[in-house]
């Protein structure tokens, strides 16, 4: 892959008054990659985008879309990417054929060029059936997709999607998706999202912001294990065992309580007529050799054994967590209240 | 095609697409056959003139057709959030605010054109009511145009400032309100001296010297600076969304 820098943030600020939207946001996003651009509501993903889309300025630092500073030439920063903007705002007067017409018009493409232009975004995109019919009468799903044509209309090499999956339905995200991974094949994506699952799905690596400031980035794997340990999953048999009675919850806990490394320990519900326990361990061990030796030492029958790095899901809400408390009027000191109120309610149970 | 002239030409398109173009012609042309027939008894006047066309015009035009037609020029976009995928087209903002404007006089100017089917039908066929002069007939459609052209600038300035297309229309509207009945106000209610420059601030004075024949050169320039003027603040208005 080449290392070429197609977008680069230096310093990113924007301020509405006291309010700090953006504080000091910085990353870069080499050609032909998918990036996730991942926050919560509210973290700064959708300023970041109108910044490097030339839609707002920033307050302080710089922003460069294909090497051209977006405050020294907007226009041409403009000719270099697709955006699509959360909830494709489209003119529903017009139909898909017109609004997709309208769009290459502005950017200067002409007729032969379009149609041409046309037949791959019909492709891509699954707009066939639809060229003709007026916007206003389309689902959010195909709205969706007339967006993503428009941003594909003169073969961007950048495209910048703001969520462009928000508001649709588990099969039209499934097929957005779909899209933007074929569309992403020869092309630089930066992609807004907070649905974790696309991103996993879509992208090598994430950026995640929070409440303005940049958390998180890298590739995914070098986040999810960047941001806490690995987790295993032990389930042993309760009915029987491979020598001696089958062993008692209690007996379990204990045993795995002695070995080396974990961290924490907590059960977990299963279906089976088993024991299920979540142990946590450091990120550069691997327990699983330890806790075989400790099910064959005692004679108890392993029915699973496995480990596996914190899901994204997990970081994100590790990384983001401040945002939500914010967002409820608390404080970190007074979810861990509330954490340990649970806690105690449990144990009362 | 310039990118002003396309946004123009779908400004324009998005009239006919919708009711309001419609309505906007249909009821203009019946409100006008009404006032022009029986309310101002025009049949009464001595002499083949269309000088209470000019007249009335200006009422109907700034009070009702185009805050109608402006209110949705930039509110409409911000409250949809079309004009940010618009902007971030490969656009310049006074484009954008120049191709709105052009789209909405266009529409406006359709309907000046229409209303010429006055004088084609009472003075040149069927009926043939008199001689008509049609000096102050040009001159006075061109003082029609020159009011339209400021009072929709005032329109798009107003619209820039808010999402609401509702505030849009009262806005315009009472801003017109006070360009049209300045003189009366200045007549009746100020003195002699601030009575004269309410009276040149008002739209009337400069119709009514277009309506006579008369081509003054301070009316052109004046309806040009209220249109100059107001496209410009309005593309401040629409720039300002960066620093905000």
């Amino acid at each position: 892959m080449s290392t070429e820098v197609m977008i680069q943030a230096e310093g990113l600020t924007k301020e509405y008054g006291d309010y700090r939207a953006l504080d000091d946001v910085s990353f870069e996003v080499n050609k032909g990659e998918v990036v996730g651009f991942l926050g919560p509501n509210g973290a700064g993903k959708s300023t970041t985008m109108r910044i490097l889309t030339c839609y707002l300025a920033a307050s302080r630092g710089t922003a460069k879309v294909a090497g051209i500073d977006v405050f020294d030439d907007p226009l041409e920063v403009r000719r270099k990417i697709g955006y699509l903007p959360q909830r494709a705002p489209l003119y529903q007067d017009m139909s898909v054929w017109e609004y997709l017409k309208f769009a290459a018009d502005m950017r200067g493409l002409d007729e032969g060029t379009f149609k041409a232009r046309m037949k791959k975004i019909v492709e891509i995109c699954g707009l066939a059936q639809s060229l003709g019919k007026d916007i206003g009468t389309l689902s959010h799903g195909y709205r969706q997709r007339v967006g993503l044509g428009q941003a594909l209309v003169h073969d961007p090499p950048i495209l910048i999607l703001d969520e462009p999956t928000s508001d649709l339905d588990p099969n039209e995200k499934a097929e957005v998706v779909k899209y933007i991974k074929q569309i992403g094949k020869d092309r630089t994506i930066l992609l807004s999202t907070h649905n974790l699952g696309e991103v996993e799905q879509a992208c090598a690596r994430a950026i995640i912001v929070s409440k303005g400031r940049v958390v998180a980035d890298g590739a995914l794997d070098d986040i999810r294990a960047k941001s806490g340990g690995a987790r295993y999953i032990v389930v042993i048999d309760e009915k029987s065992a491979l020598s001696g009675k089958a062993p008692t919850e209690a007996e379990v806990e204990a045993a795995l309580k002695t070995v080396p490394k974990v961290q924490s320990l907590r059960d977990v519900p299963t279906d089976d007529r088993a024991h299920a326990f979540e142990l946590v361990g450091g990120r550069e061990d691997d327990l699983r050799a330890e806790l075989y030796k400790l099910c064959v030492e005692k004679g108890w029958i392993a029915l699973e054994l496995r480990r596996e790095a914190k899901a994204l899901e997990d970081v994100f809400r590790d990384l983001t967590r401040g945002d939500e408390l914010v967002a409820r009027g608390l404080s970190a000191d007074d979810e861990d209240d509330e954490d340990d109120d649970e806690d105690d309610e449990e144990s009362k149970d | 095609m310039p990118p002003t002239l396309t946004i123009a030409k779908r400004e324009l398109g998005s009239y006919f697409n919708s009711p309001i173009a419609y309505v906007v012609i249909c009821l203009t042309q019946l409100l006008l056959g009404v006032l022009f027939f029986f309310v101002r008894s025009f049949w009464q006047v001595d002499k083949a003139s269309l000088a209470q066309l000019f007249e009335l015009a200006p009422f109907g035009l700034c009070l009702l057709v185009i805050p109608v037609i402006t209110m949705r020029l930039i509110a409409e976009e911000k409250s949809s959030g079309t004009l940010e995928m618009l902007i971030t087209l490969p656009v310049k903002d006074w484009e954008v605010v120049l191709g709105k404007y052009l789209g909405a006089l266009g529409l406006v100017g359709i309907l000046l054109v229409s209303t010429f089917v006055y004088p084609i039908m009472m003075f040149v066929f069927p009926w043939k009511l008199g001689p008509i002069d049609f000096g102050p007939v040009w001159s006075g459609y061109l003082g029609l145009s020159l009011m339209s052209a400021a009072a929709v600038a005032v329109g798009l300035l107003v619209s820039a400032f808010t999402k609401s297309q509702v505030i849009a229309f009262f806005v315009t509207l009472v801003v017109n309100f006070f360009f049209v009945f300045m003189h009366w106000i200045g007549d009746h209610v100020a003195g002699p001296q601030l009575g004269l420059v309410l009276s040149y601030i008002g739209f009337q004075q400069h119709i009514a010297n277009f309506a006579r024949g008369l081509i003054d050169s301070r009316s052109v320039v004046y309806f040009v600076s209220i249109t100059v003027v107001s496209l410009m603040v309005a593309f401040r208005a629409l720039e300002s969304r960066k620093w905000r």
